[in-house]
């Protein structure tokens, strides 16, 4: 069985080797790892080229809306995600310039694939994770990618659109064997998957946590609890209502959100679950700060005997943070 | 010279006071406090502005700045367009969308201006990869001035745009000033032409403010850079000779007093394209073309 890396490799592989006049670039992107394998085997078209770069991220944000802006398709590989901190000017000031006078719809197409680094080991410099902050404050659309499902639907779905937007991979996940679902449904925009239906409990999975949310929804399975899982994978949701309709039903909602950041986008989500099902018990789990708005521990862990004994326990109208 | 050169120089002689008399118009009702936005007047790149301007093939790109207001209006050919724009009008160049800072001119190749001090280079360096990757003919220009090349993006874009033998010519317009400093009061000296020295990128000065010079000169170049395909950099040498950008709260009373009642030219120095532009064709020609100009209405 592929691990996640190796699976996501090949679908963007396959992908991008058709694609016509694009340009495909990044460091370390023809040599050596290739980005410990984000980018190996990349085959492309004989009109398009693949760039190995210099160290100037930047740059490269700013080159890619250049690219965008003279309507050709511009793919940049990134490392880590704390990297194209670096681009934030270009992702909130240039793409704004240029969609204030152009229609997204006339543009090429910019993606920016890129690498979270989040498997724990990093350091508190480089592991910045939350993909929802930056696509917030530069009004950006940005997917994460968590399973065969999803990857699948945004990489064959989103990767070409015209204008811009972020696929983000998990560090933590790229060893592991990549998680094989079955789909219920997708939203149009890939921002909203269903892969279980139960009736019992809701499980939300923003950023990178659907393997988290997966788990939980073995555990309560093995207590004789079935469950909905979904997973948010854009920080733009234009519509959870099948979300909020499974909460109306099961009366049990979880979120997991393993984005380091005080504004996490779950909150969002039981706030309008909170006003739809009042009633219904609402649980929260995040990475909490170690210090006050500082620094978070970088492995995301979910107790899950912990949350199934808080689920089948009486309900609560307040939400409990985890 | 034969006609159609002397039709040649009759234009471009005709831009210069074109553009000066435009600025003065704008200047006066930025005085007045006219507009809602900041505009950055450019009195003194009128040689350099004109000249980029007539070397531009139809398929050549413009990435400008903040202080752009030359090159729109010498690539639009007409004061209305941009006036509007200024004030935010749907008959604005762009739709009254863009206004200063950002305005923008697809169809005259006009495709980004950045008021982000070096944003620009990078995107230069983007529409120029597209142009190689799409097979598509032209040289991207790409404007900045002596305190926008200190970002690091200027450095960056060198590098890239060599490496990746971009046709990107970028022009460095060196007054001096980064809104009220000096170089000498924010910086050590960058010898611009070194930095390029040292990513083997062509280097060329101007300092003459004489259009009849810049025209052939930067046509010559463009043709480098296009037949070459390598990027190259041209730092041309101007005076501040205007506020930083109008009715800017704090911002002190215009120190250079440039009024329209004192005529075309602003200062009598080789710093001025006009005064070059006076010397150059004689007091009488450049009276009587300013009095054609300035008689007419524009707006």
């Amino acid at each position: 069985m592929a691990t996640y890396i190796t699976a996501i490799n090949e679908m963007l592989a396959k992908e991008i080797a058709d694609i016509p006049h694009a340009v495909f670039y990044g460091e370390n992107i023809d040599t050596g790892s290739r980005l410990s394998g984000l980018a190996r085997n990349f085959k492309v078209a004989d009109s398009s080229l693949l760039i190995n770069t210099g160290n100037c991220e930047y740059t490269h944000c700013g080159i890619g809306f250049g690219m965008m802006l003279n309507g050709a398709t511009a793919v940049l590989f990134a490392k880590q995600l704390d990297f194209m901190l670096l681009g934030m000017d270009h992702f909130v000031s240039t793409y704004q310039n240029i969609r204030a006078h152009r229609d997204i719809r006339t543009l090429g197409s910019f993606t920016i694939v890129v690498v979270a680094y989040d498997q724990g080991f990093q350091g508190p410099q480089s592991s910045f994770n939350a993909l929802g902050d930056m696509c917030s404050v530069a009004r950006v659309p940005g997917y994460t990618l968590t399973n065969n499902q999803d990857s699948a639907h945004i990489i064959r779905t989103q990767l070409r659109q015209p204008g811009f937007r972020f696929i983000a991979l998990s560090q933590r996940h790229s060893p592991k064997e990549f998680l094989q679902l079955e789909l219920i449904h997708v939203a149009r925009d890939s921002a909203v998957f269903q892969y279980t239906e139960g009736s019992e409990a809701t499980i939300a999975c923003f950023n990178f946590t659907t393997p988290e949310g997966i788990l939980l929804h073995q555990k309560l399975r093995e207590r004789g609890l079935t469950s909905s899982v979904f997973s948010v994978n854009n920080v733009f949701p234009h519509d959870w209502s099948s979300i909020k309709r499974s909460v109306s039903r099961t009366g049990r909602l979880v979120v997991l959100d393993d984005s380091k950041s005080i504004n996490l986008l779950g909150y969002a989500l039981l706030h309008e679950v909170a006003e739809a099902c009042p009633v219904s018990k609402r649980i929260i789990v995040t990475r909490e700060a170690d210090i006050d708005f500082g620094v978070s521990p970088d492995r995301f862990q979910i107790d899950c005997d912990a949350l199934v004994s808080r689920l089948v326990s009486e309900p609560s109208k307040e939400p409990t943070v985890v | 010279m034969n006609t159609r050169a002397n039709f040649a120089r009759q234009a471009l002689e005709m831009e210069m006071i074109r553009l000066r008399h435009w600025q003065h118009i704008m200047n006066e009702d930025l005085k007045k406090k006219l507009f809602t936005v900041p505009i950055h007047v450019a009195f003194g790149s009128e040689a350099i502005a004109v000249a980029v301007s007539n070397i531009m093939t139809s398929d050549d790109q413009l990435a400008l700045t903040h202080r752009n207001m030359a090159y729109n209006l010498a690539r639009a050919g007409a004061l209305k367009p941009v006036y509007e724009e200024y004030k935010l009008s749907g008959s604005g160049v762009s739709g009254g969308r863009m206004g200063s800072m950002n305005m923008v001119n697809p169809a005259r190749g006009i495709v980004y201006s950045s008021s982000t001090l070096g944003n620009n280079f990078s995107v230069a360096c983007g529409l120029a990869l597209a142009k190689r990757a799409k097979r598509e003919p032209g040289v991207v220009i790409v404007t900045t001035g002596d305190g926008a090349m200190e970002e690091g993006g200027f450095y960056e874009a060198l590098v890239f745009a060599k490496s990746q033998r971009l046709k990107l010519m970028i022009v460095v317009e060196n007054n001096n000033h980064s809104m009220s400093s000096t170089i000498e009061q924010r910086r050590c000296d960058i010898a611009i032409e070194k930095m390029c020295e040292a990513v083997n990128v062509r280097y060329k000065l101007l300092a003459t403010n004489d259009v009849f010079e810049y025209v052939p000169v930067l046509s010559a170049l463009r043709t480098h850079v296009d037949e070459q395909a390598t990027p190259l950099c041209v730092e041309a040498k101007l005076a501040l000779m205007n506020q930083h950008a109008g009715p800017t709260p704090g911002w002190p009373a215009d120190p250079m007093n440039v009024d329209i009642k004192n005529g075309m030219v602003v200062r009598d120095s080789v710093d001025d394209p006009l005064h070059v532009l006076k010397q150059t064709i004689g007091a009488a020609e450049f009276d009587k073309l300013a009095a054609q100009v300035s008689s007419q209405k524009w707006n």
